[in-house]
C-alpha cells in the first residue's frame, strides 16, 4: 500500500516534470549561433584581439593590380570591421620581398592599393606573390594574408552591329612579347548600379579567347543614357580576380537629380496657404488668450478698497 | 467676498476637505507615489541602457507611451469640451461638475504629453522643434497643438477660481500661512466689484468660445498624424471626427468615475446627485452610439474595400488568433454595455453607470493600443530584421511600469488638486444650480420652488 503511494507520487512527480521541461523554451538552450562561420583566426583570445586579413587581388585591364586587404575581428561575439590600421603590402619574390607600400583601413575595415606593372618585379613563369601584412598593436595580434596569382589580362570591346549590342570580351596572359589566349574561363558580364554591380550574362571563352555577349538595350543609365559595362573574372584557381570595363551610351536617359517637384513631404517650405492658416490660427488663439490675461490685470487693478466693498455688496 | 445662502453653505461643508489634508489621503498619496517611484526607476533604466528595454522596435515604433498619449490627451481635450460647453450653455445642472471637467482638462495634458517625451530618444534635441520646425509636418502641428492647448488649459481652470481663491483668502481657515498667502496671490485682489466682475465674465466667455473649437481642432490634428500617413488602419477621412467623439466619449466616463470617487470620498450626495449620473449617462449613451457608429463605418468601408493592406489589418484585428479578442472587448465593453446600462431603467443607477463607465473607459485604452500596433506590426515594405520582437510588438515590465506611474500621477493629482480647492464650485452657485433638492440643512428654504431642469 504505501509503495505503491510512493510509486504513484513519483510517477507523478515525473509525469509534471516533463510537463514543465515541455514548456520551457527550446531556444534557451540553443545558445551558439549555427550561422556562425567558425574561424580559428577570428577567434578571441584572453585579452588580445586576434584579427583577420582578408587578402583578395583584382587584375584589371590597364594592367594595374588592386591589393585588397580588409580586417575584421570578433569582439564580444560580434564580427567588427576594424578601421585606421595600417596594413603593408608586399610582393614577395625567390629572392627578397619588396614593400610596395602602405594603406590605412577605412571605416569598413578595407585598405586598396593599386599597383602599376612597372612597380612589380618580373617573374619568369608568370605569377606573382603578394602578401599583405598587419604589424599589431597593443590592443591585436599581427595577421597576413598571401595570395599568388598568374599574370592575366581581361579586354572588353563593345560591338554594335544595327540595333544589335554587344560586347567582345578577350581574355589573355601576357608572355615574353607573345601573349597567348585562355579558353574555356567562364567570364560573366554586369552592368554597374547604383551600389553593386548587376549581372546580365555570361560566357565561355572560345580558342581565340574570346566570348560575345548580347547587351539589352533597354537598361537605364546616367541622364546622359551612359552604362558602364563589366567583364569580370572571381576567384579563379590560377588568375584570382580579374576586371575589365568600358562606358557606352546604350542606356535609357534618367536623370539622377530630383525632378522639380511642385509638393512633396520632403519639400523644404510649406505651401503658402498652409502657412497662413497655421500663422492665422495661432494668432487667433493666442490672441485670446492674451485679451484674457489682459483682463485680469484690469481686473487685479480696479481692487477696491476694503470699506468700499463691504458698503457696495 | 460676501456668500450668499448657497455659496456660503457649500463652502461651510467643503471647508474641512482644504483645511486637513486627512490621513486616508496621505495613505492614497503615498500608495501613488509607490507606482511613481517604480517609474522613475523603469525611466532610469530606459535612459541609462536606451530604447531597447522597452518593446518598441524598427517597425512598431510605437507602443503603450502613445497609446496613454493619446489616451490622456482626449481626456483633456473632453474635458475643456465638457467644461466649455457647460459653461456656455449655462446648464443650470452643470455648475456644481464643471470643476471636475477642468481639473480633468488640465491634469491630463499635464500627463499625457510626458508619455510623449519617455518616447523620444533624444531629449537634448527637444528644442529643434522650436528652432527647425517644419510647418508642413503633422508633428510640428501636434506640439503646437498640444502647447497652445495646455496654456489654455491653466486659463480655463485659473480663471473658474479667481472668485473661489477670494473666498478662500476671506474665510479666515485653520491653514498654514503659504497657503493663504498662495490663496491671497491667485485671487488677484477680487472683491466682487460690479467692473471685476465685468472683466471675469468676459474673459471667462471668450475662453470658452475659443476652447471648444480649439479642443476639436487639437483632436483632429492628433487623429491627423495617423490620418495623415499612408498606413492601413490609419489612412482615413473620418479620423478626425472619430478621435474628437472618442475624446469626448472616454472623458465623459473618466468625468462620471470622478463624480463617483470624489461623492464617495468627500460625501458630496448633495451636489453630485443620481440626476447628475442619469444626465452624464445620457451623454455617454448619444456619444456611445456615435462612436459606435464612426467604428463601424471604419471597419466596414476598410473590409468592403478590401485593399490588399488594409485586408491584412482587419484581418488581424478580426482573428482570434491574433486580436479578435480584444477587439470584441472594446467594442462590447466599449460600446455595447455602457449604452444598454443608461438606456435600461432598471441599471440607470450611478453605481452602474459608473460600473459601465469604469469599463467603457479601459475598452477605450484598448481601443487606442488596436489603433496603433496592428498597423505598425504591417508594413507595407518587408521587414528587413524578422527576429519575432521586431515583428510583433509585446510591451516590457519598464513601460507597464511608466503606464501605471502616469495614471499614478493622474490620481495623485486630482488627490492633492481637492486639497487645495473645493471639488464643488462655491462662488456663483445658486438655487437654480441643483437639479435635485438642495443641501437637506436648507429644505425649508428650497421647497416652495420648482425644480429646474435642463432644456
Amino acid at each position: 500500500m504505501k509503495q505503491e503511494l510512493i510509486k504513484n507520487s513519483i510517477r507523478h512527480i515525473l509525469k509534471y516534470a516533463m510537463l514543465i521541461l515541455l514548456c520551457i523554451p527550446v531556444n534557451l538552450f540553443a545558445q551558439t549561433d549555427s550561422t556562425a562561420t567558425k574561424e580559428a583566426d577570428t577567434k578571441e583570445e584572453a585579452g588580445l584581439i586576434a584579427p583577420a586579413l582578408d587578402f583578395i587581388i583584382v587584375q584589371k585591364s590597364d594592367s594595374t593590380i588592386d591589393l585588397k586587404a580588409a580586417m575584421r575581428a570578433k569582439i564580444k561575439g560580434s564580427l567588427m570591421r576594424l578601421p585606421l590600421l595600417k596594413i603593408t603590402f608586399f610582393q614577395v619574390s625567390d629572392t627578397a620581398e619588396k614593400n610596395l607600400g602602405f594603406v590605412i583601413t577605412d571605416n569598413n575595415g578595407k585598405a586598396v592599393l593599386t599597383v602599376k606593372k612597372d612597380a612589380l618585379t618580373n617573374v619568369k613563369d608568370g605569377s606573382l606573390l603578394f602578401k599583405a601584412s598587419f604589424a599589431g598593436n597593443k590592443q591585436m595580434e599581427s595577421a597576413d594574408g598571401e595570395m599568388t596569382v598568374k599574370r592575366g589580362l581581361l579586354q572588353i570591346t563593345p560591338v554594335k552591329e544595327d540595333s544589335l549590342l554587344t560586347v567582345k570580351v578577350k581574355f589573355i596572359t601576357p608572355g615574353n612579347g607573345m601573349d597567348s589566349a585562355m579558353k574555356d574561363v567562364t567570364i560573366g558580364i554586369f552592368v554597374k548600379r547604383f551600389f553593386s554591380a548587376l549581372k546580365i550574362g555570361e560566357g565561355t571563352t572560345d580558342e581565340n579567347g574570346e566570348v560575345t555577349v548580347e547587351i539589352p538595350g533597354n537598361l537605364p543609365g546616367d541622364d546622359k543614357g551612359n552604362l558602364i559595362l563589366m567583364a569580370k573574372i572571381d576567384e579563379n584557381e590560377t588568375f584570382g580576380n580579374l576586371e575589365a570595363s568600358v562606358t557606352q551610351p546604350w542606356g535609357l536617359p534618367v536623370s539622377a537629380s530630383l525632378e522639380k517637384q511642385p509638393r512633396a513631404l520632403w519639400s523644404a517650405h510649406p505651401p503658402i496657404w498652409m502657412l497662413i492658416t497655421f500663422i492665422v490660427m495661432m494668432v487667433i488663439v493666442w490672441g485670446h488668450f492674451i485679451i484674457i490675461v489682459y483682463e485680469l490685470f484690469r481686473l487685479r487693478k480696479e481692487e477696491p478698497h476694503l470699506e468700499e466693498t463691504i458698503t457696495n455688496t | 467676498m460676501e456668500l450668499n445662502t448657497y455659496e456660503q453653505e457649500v463652502f461651510n461643508y467643503q471647508r474641512s476637505n482644504i483645511e486637513k489634508f486627512g490621513k486616508r489621503n496621505m495613505i492614497w498619496s503615498l500608495f501613488f507615489l509607490i507606482f511613481i517611484m517604480i517609474g522613475l526607476y523603469a525611466l532610469y533604466l530606459q535612459i541609462a541602457k536606451g530604447h531597447g528595454v522597452t518593446g518598441m522596435r524598427d517597425n512598431v515604433v510605437w507602443g503603450l507611451f502613445i497609446v496613454n498619449f493619446i489616451f490622456f490627451i482626449g481626456l483633456s481635450y473632453a474635458g475643456a469640451i465638457i467644461g466649455g460647453v457647460l459653461h456656455l450653455l449655462k446648464v443650470p445642472w452643470g455648475k456644481p461638475i464643471v470643476r471636475l471637467a477642468q481639473m480633468m482638462t488640465l491634469i491630463s495634458v499635464i500627463v499625457g504629453p510626458i508619455f510623449i517625451l519617455l518616447c523620444v530618444g533624444r531629449f537634448d534635441r527637444l528644442h529643434h522643434l522650436f528652432i527647425y520646425p517644419r510647418i508642413q509636418s503633422p508633428m510640428t502641428w501636434d506640439v503646437m497643438a498640444v502647447l497652445t492647448f495646455f496654456a489654455g488649459a491653466v486659463l480655463f481652470l485659473y480663471l473658474a477660481l479667481i472668485k473661489d481663491f477670494a473666498v478662500y483668502r476671506d474665510a479666515k481657515m485653520n491653514i498654514p500661512a503659504w497657503k493663504q498667502k498662495l490663496y491671497k496671490i491667485l485671487a488677484i485682489g477680487y472683491r466682487g466689484a460690479a467692473s471685476q466682475k465685468r472683466h471675469l465674465i468676459i474673459s471667462q466667455n471668450l475662453l470658452a468660445i475659443i476652447m471648444v473649437p480649439l479642443s476639436i481642432i487639437v483632436a483632429s490634428i492628433l487623429s491627423w498624424i495617423f490620418g495623415m500617413t499612408l498606413r492601413p488602419g490609419w489612412h482615413s477621412t473620418i479620423f478626425g471626427p472619430y478621435f474628437v467623439l472618442g475624446a469626448l466619449y472616454s472623458g465623459c466616463g473618466v468625468l462620471i468615475v470622478a463624480m463617483w470617487v470624489y461623492r464617495k470620498m468627500y460625501k458630496l450626495e448633495h451636489y453630485f446627485t443620481d440626476k447628475h449620473f442619469s444626465y452624464l449617462g445620457y451623454g455617454m449613451m448619444v456619444l456611445g452610439a456615435g462612436y459606435g457608429y464612426f467604428t463601424f463605418s471604419e471597419y466596414f468601408t476598410g473590409w468592403f474595400g478590401s485593399a490588399k493592406w488594409d485586408n491584412e489589418v482587419i484581418n488581424k484585428l478580426f482573428s482570434f488568433h491574433e486580436y479578435g479578442g480584444w477587439t470584441l472587448f472594446a467594442n462590447l465593453a466599449g460600446i455595447v454595455i455602457p449604452i444598454l446600462i443608461v438606456a435600461i431603467p432598471a441599471t440607470r443607477k450611478p453605481n452602474w453607470i459608473t460600473l459601465s463607465a469604469f469599463i467603457m473607459v479601459i475598452a477605450l485604452w484598448v481601443k487606442r493600443y488596436l489603433i496603433i500596433v496592428p498597423t505598425l506590426e504591417t508594413p507595407a515594405l518587408p521587414m528587413q530584421d524578422t527576429r519575432m520582437e521586431f515583428v510583433k510588438y509585446s510591451a516590457t515590465w519598464p513601460e507597464w511600469a511608466l503606464t501605471i506611474a502616469g495614471i499614478a500621477s493622474f490620481l495623485l493629482f486630482f488627490t492633492l488638486i481637492s486639497k487645495f480647492v473645493t471639488v464643488v464650485p462655491v462662488s456663483g452657485l445658486e438655487e437654480v444650480n441643483f437639479p435635485h433638492e438642495p443641501h437637506h440643512h436648507h429644505h425649508d428654504v428650497a421647497t416652495n420652488k420648482d425644480e429646474i431642469k435642463p432644456a
